[in-house]
């Protein structure tokens, strides 16, 4: 995944405040708040270090994302921001489309898909850290997990060795069988994780500062995300199979 | 990414690939992942009871290159060694003799969970049997 934007919590920076580059107009916070462009003379901004995902697109770190809206949002900066427009501006100007165009895609692709939007909350908010915190596997899916690979790794070499069609038949009908019971798991899990939002977005509005309760929600949904990347990745690997 | 030779060298001839009897008493079990990237390692040990040893040791991991050279390693390893002697063994270890970059470093610390899970199975199956072996000595005395 790109890092054009923050995906860790910034150290607080020391700074004058913003303005334009241009018209030298003062930005203030405008600039991490979604706003794009200078609001005086309507120049393209560069990204604030401080910007992530979220304030990209003016929000704030709530989860229950209108997805309609975020997805007019999308369209909407795609076409302001879109490189083309920019072919008669200076080379510094170019520079920062093309930079804003690209956190515009990378900020959409993670915000719009509910479990991809979790895992970068989780890492903002520093649950997530590879190598430095480490992910607890959910003991009770490993021997499943386990063995459907074993099925997978039997499909393939049966393939390879071109055995009789009707073993073929007899492993492909038990992979079909297996996908429905994970596409199963992975409705709920998805559900289970969804509903997590609503606590999560309940504490911004009424205990913004609780640092103690938001760190009891974060560490439920990130229980419930690694369930989700093991369910994915074997409905995926399953999926791929059968269909080669 | 470019994986180092050493991690090559075991992902394309990978040491002690298999399984070892799960039921029998002698045979520790571990199976551990990393969520990260749905990795899964199975680690099996068979140790001699009288002396400690690790007589045999086999591994079966469905990941990336990285965490199947950090089991082929680690059951190289073990084998020879007192379980006392393998709990010793630190991810950090793996880390430096395979030369795993920065990201994949969960790997090596799912192979040193995995020793410790199979040691912990082990053991489990152990004091289970010496308590159904005192169950069936005080039922006999009695």
């Amino acid at each position: 995944m790109m890092d054009r934007i923050a995906t860790e919590k910034q150290t607080a920076r020391v700074t004058s405040p913003l303005q334009c580059w241009e018209c030298r107009t003062a930005l203030a916070d405008e600039q991490e708040n979604g706003i794009h462009f200078c609001s005086q003379c309507g120049k393209v901004q560069p990204l604030a270090t401080k910007t992530d995902y979220f304030s990209f697109f003016g929000l704030t770190r709530k989860l229950g994302v209108d997805a309609a809206q975020l997805e007019k949002q999308f369209h909407q900066l795609s076409w302001k921001l879109h490189p083309d427009k920019f072919n008669n501006a200076g080379a510094y100007e170019r520079d920062l489309s093309l930079e804003r165009t690209a956190a515009l895609n990378d900020a959409y692709r993670t915000l719009r898909d509910p479990a991809a939007r979790t895992e970068y909350l989780l890492r903002l908010e520093e649950v997530r850290k590879e190598g430095k915190v480490k992910q607890q596997a959910p003991p009770d899916l490993l021997e499943e997990v386990f063995e459907l690979n074993e099925h997978l790794e039997e499909l393939r070499a049966a393939k390879r060795s071109g055995s009789d069609p009707r073993a073929l038949d007899e492993q492909r009908h038990q992979l079909e069988k297996a996908r429905g019971t994970f596409q199963h798991k992975l409705d709920q899990v998805l559900a289970e994780l969804t509903n997590q939002f609503a606590a999560w977005d309940a504490l911004l509005d009424t205990r913004p500062g609780d640092a103690a309760a938001k760190r009891t929600v974060l560490a439920r949904m990130n229980e419930v995300l690694n369930r989700h990347s093991y369910i994915r990745n074997l409905v995926t690997n399953v999926s791929d199979e059968l269909e080669q | 990414m470019a994986y180092s030779d050493k991690v090559l060298d075991h992902y394309k001839n990978p040491r002690n690939v298999g399984s070892l009897a799960k039921d029998d008493p002698n045979v520790g079990t571990g199976l551990v992942g990393a969520p990260e990237c749905g990795d899964v390692m199975k680690l099996q040990m068979k140790i001699n009871p009288e002396t400690e040893v690790i007589e045999d040791a086999k591994f079966k991991t469905f990941g990336c290159g990285s965490a199947i050279a950090s089991s082929s390693l680690a059951t190289e390893w073990i084998k020879g060694k007192t379980l006392e002697e393998a709990l010793t063994i630190k991810n950090t270890e793996i880390v430096k003799e395979l030369n795993l970059p920065p990201v994949k470093i969960h790997c090596s610390v799912l192979a040193e969970d995995a020793i410790k899970a199979a040691i912990a199975d082990y053991k489990g199956k152990q004091s289970v049997s010496t308590a159904e072996g005192a169950t069936v000595a005080s039922a006999t005395a009695d």
